[in-house]
């Protein structure tokens, strides 16, 4: 019981990485649906960089490499040529699915290095976790720098007249969600599942999305909301420890999917709208400038 | 950006022309065929050895070209299941679900007058048949109605639940064809159990009727954006829904009905493979892969630029690569994968083409430095 409670705290943490960085990335108004191709992206490549050179270091290196350079692909897209926000973010995620079977197909099948170790019975990624969380909140609701993220993500217009660069802004945060996103994915090749699969994570990065909109947009909700869904993710994955016999375990897979679905739809009824709505950047999605 | 005595911007196309639409389309899908190229490196006899291979088995062989027609009318009607929605601005990207949705309804109707053990036909084999087929249409349907509902009526993003409904779904079909699953096969060898001959959809020179009702789509569809109130009202819906609101089209229903038209051609996408094309007849073990070839859809429909008729060439190029691609992979001894990562460098050549489509690069010369302004001084001396 207790391993299957360090297991989803771990598990928590790829969730919470990548929904963190899309957290900033909509604070400062900018939709990223490709957060799966990132975490796609990232997860591959780390996993290929560890295995070729034995040293996760560089795997995680590569990792935030390649989610950065996703990410500023994105940024370029939505905000210098001011796209469809959703058109490029799908682009990332579809290059990403069909890119990362090819390049990492060869590479099939478990990582072959030491498991990264546990301190204090977790996975260090946990305390990353919470330490990145507090950073997070207090860098956008205590400092002129999370001021002016949120001013470009709900008027960048008001923002421009004050002074702020949204466009540098808005970069900034898709490059730093970038790398979370690259990083959750490499938190999952080579440490929480280190074999590597075509499509391994197979709706995580999804999952994370909305979860950042389970989190109206809060550092800590989101924290909550992502450890809580990986204690559900992780229970699907071996109900026989709370539940044994009820249920085909395919059945239990598709659960936390069907619950997200749920949770989506009680979320967007007006009571609830209403009284905690509020919290959606305004300028969402919306290009600015031209 | 300046270059030499010209400045080189970007902006915005004001107007295009349907030549332009399709030149981007071709460019683009040129490009990707050239990068691709680096994918055939690794090949025996180089890449252009390659191409020739794919190209030969996926349309100059007979048994070859006939597999791809086949999966032509998959991509096909993926390619509406995307593009209806699409059009009045909806993401439907659970093409997958439906397709397995369509599958199973379709298999339920055997699967109730008794399953593996349907040895004689209880009524007419046509009209089974048909409510097969109707029962695909209709499942893909429904299931696409559940995400078209939650936005018309509660605002959820589409996106999210549609790709949550795949999920879902490939875990239903595991659970339906795997480990004891009311629809597993009698040798129980992890797949679908196998239609009974007489269950199988008529074939003209080897093409199912499904081929027929995928060409007659394209030219209804365009026909309904084209020439329709219908196809208006999802049209503007598409460009400004607020706007569309004031128009008098109404928020509630729409959003429903694109969902509805899609999922009926994703659920027929998925009866099509699973029950109609030559060799298959069952929900085979790697049902996911077909899953998988349903996100060429999405591309086949932003290439096609949302045209049903365009979307027909696309659709049989793509059919014949993935499955020219699969094929090269044995003989000439690639890694796996070659059709997954033609799927990601066609979205993103994608992406770069409507970049050009909707903006233009434009040189004018620089403006001269402006004169030094004359001194009050200087202008009195």
């Amino acid at each position: 019981m207790l391993e299957l409670l360090a297991r989803s705290l771990e598990a928590s943490t790829i969730f919470l990485f990548a929904a963190l960085g899309e957290l900033v990335d909509q604070r400062a108004g900018v939709l990223n649906v490709g957060l799966e191709g990132l975490m796609l992206s990232g997860g591959t490549l780390a996993f290929i960089a560890a295995q070729l050179t034995r040293d996760y270091l560089l795997g995680f290196l590569a990792a935030l490499a390649v989610g950065a350079l996703l990410g500023a692909a994105h940024g370029f897209f939505a905000i210098t040529l001011r796209g469809d926000q959703v058109v490029s973010g799908m682009g990332l995620w579809i290059l990403s699915f069909g890119l990362t079977t090819y390049i990492g197909n060869p590479y099939t099948g478990p990582l072959g290095l030491e498991r990264i170790g546990t301190w204090l019975g977790l996975s260090p990624f946990v305390y990353l976790a919470v330490l990145l969380v507090g950073t997070t909140w207090f860098l956008l609701f205590r400092t002129g720098v999370g001021l002016a993220i949120r001013s470009a993500g709900e008027h960048p217009g008001a923002a421009e007249v004050s002074g702020i660069n949204v466009g540098a802004v808005r970069y900034l945060c898709v490059t730093f969600g970038g790398m979370l996103a690259g990083l959750a994915g490499a938190v999952y090749s080579l440490s929480y599942n280190p074999v590597w699969n075509y499509n391994f994570l197979m709706g995580w990065g999804f999952v994370s999305l909305a979860l950042v909109f389970f989190s109206m947009w809060n550092p800590w909700l989101l924290l909550a909301g992502a450890t809580l869904f990986a204690a559900m993710w992780q229970l699907s994955l071996s109900p026989e420890l709370v539940l044994p016999g009820i249920l085909s375990r395919y059945i239990w897979r598709a659960l936390p999917f069907a619950i997200t679905i749920v949770i989506l739809a009680l979320i967007s009824a007006p009571w609830f709208r209403t009284r905690w709505g509020l919290a959606k950047p305004e300028a969402l999605g919306r290009p600015y400038g031209g | 950006m300046r270059v030499g005595p010209y400045l080189l911007t970007v902006e915005p196309r004001r107007t295009s022309s349907p030549l332009h639409g399709v030149l981007t389309a071709v460019v683009a899908i040129v490009v990707a065929l050239v990068l691709s190229s680096v994918l055939f490196l690794p090949a025996e006899g180089g890449p252009l050895h390659a191409y020739r291979v794919v190209f030969a088995y996926a349309f100059a062989d007979r048994y070859g070209f006939l597999a791809t027609v086949h999966r032509a009318i998959y991509l096909l009607l993926c390619t509406f299941a995307f593009l209806v929605p699409f059009r009045a601005g909806l993401w439907n990207i659970g093409l997958p679900s439906q397709v397995y949705a369509g599958g199973l309804a379709a298999f339920a109707v055997p699967a109730l007058l008794g399953g593996p053990d349907l040895t004689t036909p209880p009524v007419a084999p046509g009209l089974l048949v048909l409510v097969m087929a109707v029962a695909g249409v209709v499942g893909g349907a429904v299931l696409a109605a559940v995400a078209g509902l939650l936005r018309a009526r509660l605002n959820v993003n589409e996106i999210l639940v549609t790709m949550m409904l795949n999920s879902i779904f490939f875990w239903l079909v595991a659970y339906m064809i795997k480990e004891g699953g009311p629809f597993m096969s009698a040798t129980g060898e992890g797949e679908g159990f196998s239609l009974p001959s007489f269950l199988y959809a008529p074939l003209w020179a080897g093409v199912p009727v499904t081929a027929l009702l995928a060409v007659g789509a394209a030219v209804l569809l365009d026909g309904l954006f084209a020439r329709t109130a219908l196809g208006y009202r999802i049209r503007a819906f598409g460009l400004n829904p607020q706007a569309a609101r004031y128009g008098g089209i109404d928020p509630l229903t729409l959003p429903i009905l694109v969902f509805v038209v899609g999922g009926a051609f994703g659920g027929l996408a998925g009866y099509h493979y699973f029950a109609a094309v030559p060799g298959v007849y069952k929900i085979p073990g790697n049902y996911g892969y077909y899953g998988d070839l349903a996100f060429y859809g999405i591309i086949c429909a932003l290439i096609a630029r949302g045209s049903g008729v365009g979307a027909v060439p696309v659709a049989l190029l793509f059919a014949g690569l993935s499955l020219g691609a699969r094929l090269a992979q044995g003989q000439l001894h690639l890694p796996f994968g070659v059709d997954y990562a033609l799927l990601g460098l066609l979205m993103m050549t994608f992406v770069a083409s409507h970049v050009l489509y909707q903006y233009q690069p434009v040189w004018r010369p620089a403006a001269e430095p402006a004169a030094p302004p004359v001194s009050a001084d200087a202008a009195e001396g």
